[in-house]
């Protein structure tokens, strides 16, 4: 039977710092629709039941399994080994992030920029009984970022974050769009705080590394650059568009 | 990622040209109009010929790399980014192998 070879990154934060970090390699039976949350399945149930990583729904839609495979931000569920290239598959959690052990990411103050954009409708009319209306071109603007699965493979890839901690980041901001964007939100300036500031819009430098790393492949660096528009436009002309 | 730390590093270059430039042409000064002709003998010299090529190939591409960034400030290209990078990196090579010519050139006269 064939085998896959998977260099795992490791890391026990009770272990001292020097050893805290390591790679163990693992061989896993191989078959042709083997992707590497299935080969981190086989490891943890077969060779290392210590071995701690996040999944959820396996279907590349809760962005949980979002890790570093062979140099490139990758959905562990939708990764299949037999697109990789290589003699074995080299598995780390994604850079940047602080770590909750092994594969885990501590994904706290991703979750808290994400509130902090307030994501959520606002309204200053009154709640009409049925639903709200909205027409087909409005509705077309938000395909790009109600796609968006939170996973922070944009977040881990950001320059600007590694250099300023406290930048919201790209999925953030690319939330805050999706509702300043949206012709049902009456916000008008009360988002505008949350990100019209230097750990908000201005921190982008359209590096694109969101882009590249963007397993959903969207566009935050183009949304950032829409908010900076639309901010520009709210503070001078009143209205985002 | 490249593009932007290229943007980073050449801009950082031409700031620290500056310096080194006013700096020399100051000490030049200081010496009167000899030491002015001969410091710039020196500078005509094929080493520093070249070193203006990689200074005039850091204003190309920290210049017109600047295009490209404001475009993305207009909302323009920025789905184009990487294409837009290789005309960057084209437009640059053109117009640094036309200064390339006239160095060398004046190289060859001496």
């Amino acid at each position: 039977m064939p085998e896959a070879r998977f260099r795992v990154k490791r890391y026990d934060p009770e272990a001292p710092v020097m050893i805290g970090a390591r790679y163990d390699e693992f061989t896993v039976p191989y078959e042709s629709s083997l992707t590497v949350l299935e080969g981190l399945f086989y490891i943890q149930e077969h060779l290392d039941g210590s071995l701690a990583f996040r999944y959820c729904c396996r279907a590349a839609v809760c962005g949980s399994c979002a890790m570093y495979i062979n140099g490139t931000y990758r959905l562990a569920c939708q990764t299949n080994v037999r697109h990789l290239h290589g003699d074995a598959i080299t598995v780390e959690p994604m850079p940047h992030i602080p770590l909750v052990k092994d594969l885990v990411s501590d994904m706290t103050d991703f979750f808290a920029k994400y509130e902090a954009i307030k994501p959520y409708l606002m309204r200053n009319s009154k709640t009409p009984d049925a639903e709200i209306p909205q027409s087909e071109a409005d509705r077309k603007k938000l395909d790009m970022p109600i796609d968006c699965i939170m996973c922070g493979c944009c977040y881990s890839s950001c320059p600007s974050v590694w250099g300023e901690g406290s930048y919201l980041g790209p999925a953030a901001l690319l939330k805050a769009y999706r509702f300043e964007v949206d012709s049902r939100d009456e916000a008008g300036k009360t988002r505008l705080p949350s990100f019209d500031n230097e750990r908000g819009i201005y921190r982008c430098h359209t590096i694109t590394n969101c882009v590249e790393a963007c397993p959903k492949e969207l566009n935050p660096t183009e949304a950032i650059q829409w908010l900076k528009g639309a901010t520009v436009r709210r503070r001078l002309l009143g209205r985002a568009k | 990622m490249w593009a932007w730390l290229f943007h980073r590093v050449s801009g950082l270059v031409l700031v620290l040209y500056l310096f080194a430039h006013i700096f020399v042409i100051s000490q030049a000064r200081l010496q009167g109009a000899e030491g002015f002709d001969s410091l710039f003998t020196t500078l005509e010299s094929p080493f520093f010929v070249i070193l203006d090529l990689a200074l005039i190939a850091a204003v190309l591409y920290h210049g017109i790399n600047g295009i490209r960034v404001l475009l993305f400030d207009l909302g323009v290209g920025i789905r184009q980014h990487k294409s837009l990078w290789w005309g960057v990196v084209g437009a640059g090579l053109a117009c640094l192998a036309a200064f390339a010519v006239v160095s060398f050139s004046f190289i060859a006269r001496g």
